[in-house]
């Protein structure tokens, strides 16, 4: 006999007290996967496992792969989306400790526009100190210095979109000899 | 139907979702899309494409001067917003009302008049829509201590220009107010540019009711059923559905009826949304405040009913009147629609831009997909991060339920991170499944399932 909607609900409240982690109810077309605080197992067939997602990783774009046409300018097109080689002179400064995106994005020096910027050159910063911002999709993200120090040079402009990993700063670290 | 060619000042989904109903509507339709868009499905799909602006929003999609000159340009005699963007901007419907092109949505004044949270509830009190119990609004310190021994703890205090739950502060005792009152303040004028507050009562056990309604220039009225959009996480919603699970015939009927009167009342045209809070304790209901434009979760409405809102938005801006009457207008079944977003939720929800590699979304009975995404797109980081709307339905809720769980296994993305693995384990929670959970449910089982992903 098929279970009507009320049946099922009624089991539901029969068994919520009870010390499960999750179960499985079919009933004539009906499949439900019912769980407690998260867990559902991997493994299990049903719909709702995770398992059913291919698990292996996603094919290798081929390398040459032209991106799809787009106009010049900095922030016209997609470009920046996509992991780009950085340039390897940029990497390194003597003495100095790069401050890097956390993410791709949009950098600002200042929390709002015409607001003054958080750091300039020569301003003593904590490690744990806001530098700047990251926006992406209407996410802001906040840069914290990571080391304690001097800003020593501002490498990346207001409103400039980058990339992962990308120089925003140099800092001056203060245990440099 | 005297609108012939519609521009679409939006992307993503919506921009697609509109064409669609263009065409079965017979219009012509122009995608205004920055440089970002300029490969999208919808400049595929329209009949053409103009690029508005460079990717950044500012610089394309919220810039009135840019939009309007393309659509003039275009020839366009209608232009359709879309949700988020410039939909709920005044500015951009007198624009248009300047150069002579159709506004498909309510005139600028109603939009004005409900953007403004506080006039709004002021307009709802007066013609009997219950508001939260509160204030009209709070200037000092010494005014908001009496308001909140008028109201009791624990209590609200709101930003009057705000929105998307920003400028929001919970005080659960009278010696946090004064510094809640203070912060609130500054953070209101730092956010809007306008430090008018207000506060009112805290509903702790609140679900999220919204009504659809649909006016016509001809001043009638109806409404298409209600929402439940209860499932949200940092006040934006994630899962919604309809009708609402668990109300009274009664509470469900006085809600509809509300959003009729305020409706009504502001001689509303064409599509919008009267969004309420339920007080599960009290069984007691109260406005919230008025979408002015079409929403994201549409789609479950147009699944219960069979109406196309987006047709019924074009033909109500092309000066037809309602075609359909309140008592044509039934709701059988049940439907649920999930956001699914470029976010990483293990990650915290980190925004996750990038190329689509693999996109295979599942289809089947009960299924609906809207989206902008192909294999192949590159989803960029200019905007928000929606992918896609799943949408089932079923004969009952349960049914409903088991057809999001399978639908949801079945769906495939990779090349971006989604939201998918985190909205299988939602859909399989004990309280999702019986239904009626309230909009701090999901905040307070976030970590659990984060931990599941």
């Amino acid at each position: 006999m098929e279970l009507t909607e009320e049946d099922v609900l009624e089991i539901l409240r029969l068994i919520e007290e009870s010390d499960f982690e999750f179960f499985r109810l079919r009933s004539g077309d009906l499949n439900l996967t019912v769980s407690k605080k998260g867990y559902v197992p991997a493994g299990l067939d049903g719909p709702a496992a995770g398992a059913s997602v291919p698990a292996q990783a996603p094919p290798p774009r081929p390398a040459a792969e032209p991106l799809a046409p787009e106009p010049e300018g900095e922030t016209g097109g997609m470009a920046g989306v996509e992991p780009a080689a950085l340039p390897e002179e940029a990497v390194q400064r003597e003495g100095l400790t790069p401050i890097t995106a956390p993410m791709v994005g949009t950098f600002y020096l200042a929390p709002e526009p015409g607001a003054d910027p958080f750091v300039e050159v020569g301003a003593r910063v904590d490690a744990d100190a806001t530098v700047g911002l990251v926006e992406v999709m209407k996410v802001f993200t906040s840069i914290p210095a990571g080391t304690t120090g001097t800003i020593a040079e501002v490498v990346a402009a207001n409103a400039q979109f980058v990339q992962k990993g990308e120089i925003l700063f140099f800092i001056s670290p203060d245990d440099t000899p | 139907m005297a609108l012939k060619r519609v521009f679409i000042a939006n992307r993503g989904e919506i921009a697609v979702r509109v064409i669609r109903a263009c065409r079965v509507l017979g219009l012509e339709t122009i995608a205004a899309v920055s440089e970002a868009d300029r490969d999208s499905l919808a400049a595929e799909l329209a009949d053409r494409a103009m690029i508005i602006g460079p990717a950044p929003p500012a610089e394309s999609y919220l810039n009135i001067a840019a939009v309007l000159d393309a659509a003039v340009e275009a020839g366009a005699d209608a232009l359709h917003p879309g949700y988020g963007f410039l939909a709920e901007q005044p500015a951009l419907a007198s624009a248009c009302a300047e150069r002579g092109i159709k506004f498909i949505g309510p005139d600028a004044d109603a939009i004005a008049a409900m953007g403004n949270k506080l006039a709004a509830r002021r307009q709802a009190r007066e013609i009997g829509v219950p508001v939260v119990p509160g204030s009209a609004s709070v200037r000092t310190q010494e005014d908001a201590a009496v308001v909140a021994a008028e109201i009791g703890y624990p209590l609200l205090i709101k930003a009057a220009a705000g929105g998307g739950g920003r400028g929001i502060k919970i005080v659960t005792e009278a010696p946090g107010l004064d510094d809640a009152f203070a912060t609130a303040s500054a953070e209101a004028r730092a956010a809007f540019g306008d430090e008018t507050l207000y506060m009112e009562r805290y509903v702790g056990n609140a679900r999220h009711i919204e009504v659809q309604v649909l006016g016509d220039s001809e001043g009638g009225v109806v409404h298409v059923g209600e929402r439940d959009c209860s499932v949200q996480r940092r006040y934006q919603k994630v899962v919604e559905e309809a009708p609402a699970p668990g109300l009274s015939d009664a509470l469900r009927g006085d809600i509809r009826a509300a959003a009729v009167t305020l409706a009504e009342a502001i001689r509303y045209e064409n599509a919008g949304t009267v969004e309420f809070i339920v007080d599960g304790d009290r069984d007691a209901f109260y406005f919230l405040e008025m979408n002015t434009r079409i929403q994201v979760e549409h789609p479950v409405t147009e699944m219960v009913t069979g109406l196309d809102l987006v047709a019924e938005q074009l033909r109500i801006a092309g000066g037809e009147g309602l075609t359909v009457a309140q008592s044509d207008i039934r709701t059988q079944g049940h439907a649920i629609e999930c956001r699914i977003t470029a976010e990483d939720a293990a990650a915290g929800f980190q925004p996750s831009p990038g190329r689509i590699e693999a996109w295979e979304p599942p289809v089947g009975d009960g299924i609906r997909v809207d989206t902008h995404c192909r294999a192949g797109d590159v989803v960029p980081p200019f905007y928000d991060s929606l992918l896609a709307k799943l949408i089932v339905t079923g004969d009952n809720r349960l049914q409903a339920v088991a057809r999001l769980q399978a639908a949801l296994a079945r769906f495939t993305v990779t090349g971006v991170s989604t939201t998918i693995p985190f909205l299988r384990l939602l859909a399989c929670q004990l309280d999702f499944v019986k239904g009626g959970v309230n909009t701090r449910w999901l905040e307070g089982n976030l970590e659990d399932l984060k931990g599941g992903i």
